[in-house]
């Protein structure tokens, strides 16, 4: 179920990014699962179809799901994928904070404030 | 559901209507969730556009009788006009039907527009979990079944027996064409629901509307038309059309889980 709040200070799109994301990372969302079309879940939702759209791109983005032409959008297997290279990227992030002789608590911060940032304004082209 | 009541953006739910979706939810297991004024408003049109349908239903029934007796009764056979008033009816019935379908949709629509949440499934139940394999067999068997005995009728060489049949297939047809279209409502409208619970009981109303479809009654009405004019074999087959899906109708209801326990399921693989 996807639960999107008008009165929430995170834009509607974002809401449903993190859910479906989160969905489909803890395998609610099982891989090949067939999303809602962009329309028919802005319709659902009482949200603008481009708000979804952007929202589906971002996913598609993130290798999380993969859209099929006019078959329609699906959980992709790259998900799991996913993690792996954001556990690759820590990796070498922390080979980063090593070298250049950073201790670990400001090597959080600085993570934690990209996190915001993504969150806050995440990149769209 | 959440217990506030709704903004104001149509006319205030009646009392009458929120004791009867208490019923409703009572009826669907679901009797410690409180009756919103979203669900009491849903349920309202819900039942009087199904009344509406009734009423058009039944129109469509009389007006192929009336056809059916004025166009080939007595002396006056093979009069085309009768047959293009009913041609004209069962177009003018359609149309009330579509109206009826916005009228539904809009009501959802503007109830919708006053949640300050909305949920909505991840994945869509398709119309195997609505409506079910078992009903979608026996609402194709009945049509089929329906449209075997006009078709057989026309097969008699007598045109007292032939152009009657001609009106049962037209009156067929329109009926068929109008459960097609309010079968686009459960299957395919957008949801109206603002948590889990009020998702479920979109769900159930949605099981409940298709499987309300599913049923028969212009298919067991129409062939009557006939009986009387055909040929005793086409008696015999009508009545043990009428007495087959009346048996499987009932089997149906007996032996497939209700609409709470299929919403359930729905809901689980969600």
């Amino acid at each position: 179920m996807i639960v999107i709040d008008a009165a929430s200070p995170v834009p509607p799109f974002e809401q449903l990014r993190a859910q479906l994301a989160r969905q489909i990372q803890d395998r609610t969302l099982a891989v090949g699962a067939r999303l809602p079309t962009i329309r028919h879940l802005a319709a659902d939702l009482g949200l603008a179809v481009n708000t979804v759209g952007r929202a589906y791109r971002e996913l598609e983005e993130a290798g999380l799901i993969e859209t099929r032409g006019r078959a329609g959008s699906f959980v992709s297997a790259a998900g799991q994928e996913g993690r792996e290279r954001a556990r690759r990227a820590a990796a070498d992030y922390a080979a980063v904070i090593a070298s250049v002789g950073l201790d670990a608590a400001e090597a959080l911060r600085i993570v934690q404030a990209a996190l915001a940032a993504g969150a806050a304004a995440p990149a769209s082209p | 559901m959440t217990r506030e009541p709704l903004p104001d953006t149509g006319p205030p739910t009646r009392t009458t209507d929120l004791r009867m979706a208490g019923e409703w939810l009572a009826r669907h297991d679901l009797a410690d969730t409180h009756p919103t004024p979203l669900l009491a408003s849903r349920l309202a049109v819900r039942r009087r556009a199904r009344l509406a349908t009734y009423v058009i239903l039944a129109a469509l029934i009389i007006v192929s009788a009336l056809a059916a007796t004025s166009a080939f009764g007595g002396l006056q056979s093979r009069r085309p006009l009768p047959l293009l008033a009913l041609a004209a009816s069962v177009a003018g019935l359609l149309l009330a039907q579509s109206l009826l379908d916005r009228w539904v949709r809009r009501v959802d629509q503007r109830a919708g527009a006053t949640l300050s949440r909305r949920a909505a499934h991840t994945i869509q139940p398709g119309w195997q979990a609505v409506l079910g394999r078992p009903y979608a067999v026996f609402a194709v068997a009945t049509f089929a079944g329906a449209l075997v005995l006009a078709a057989s009728a026309l097969a008699v060489p007598d045109p007292t027996v032939r152009q009657p049949a001609v009106v049962v297939l037209i009156g067929l047809l329109g009926a068929t064409a109008i459960t097609a279209l309010q079968l686009r409502h459960p299957l395919s409208f957008p949801v109206v629901a603002e948590d889990e619970e009020s998702l479920a009981a979109d769900v159930i109303m949605r099981v409940e509307d298709a499987r309300e479809l599913t049923t028969p009654n212009v298919q067991w009405s129409l062939p009557v038309v006939l009986v009387g004019t055909a040929p005793g074999w086409w008696n015999a087959a009508a009545v043990a059309y009428l007495l087959l899906s009346l048996a499987a109708c009932v089997a149906l209801h007996a032996r497939t889980p209700s609409c709470a326990t299929v919403a359930r399921r729905a809901m689980s693989v969600r």
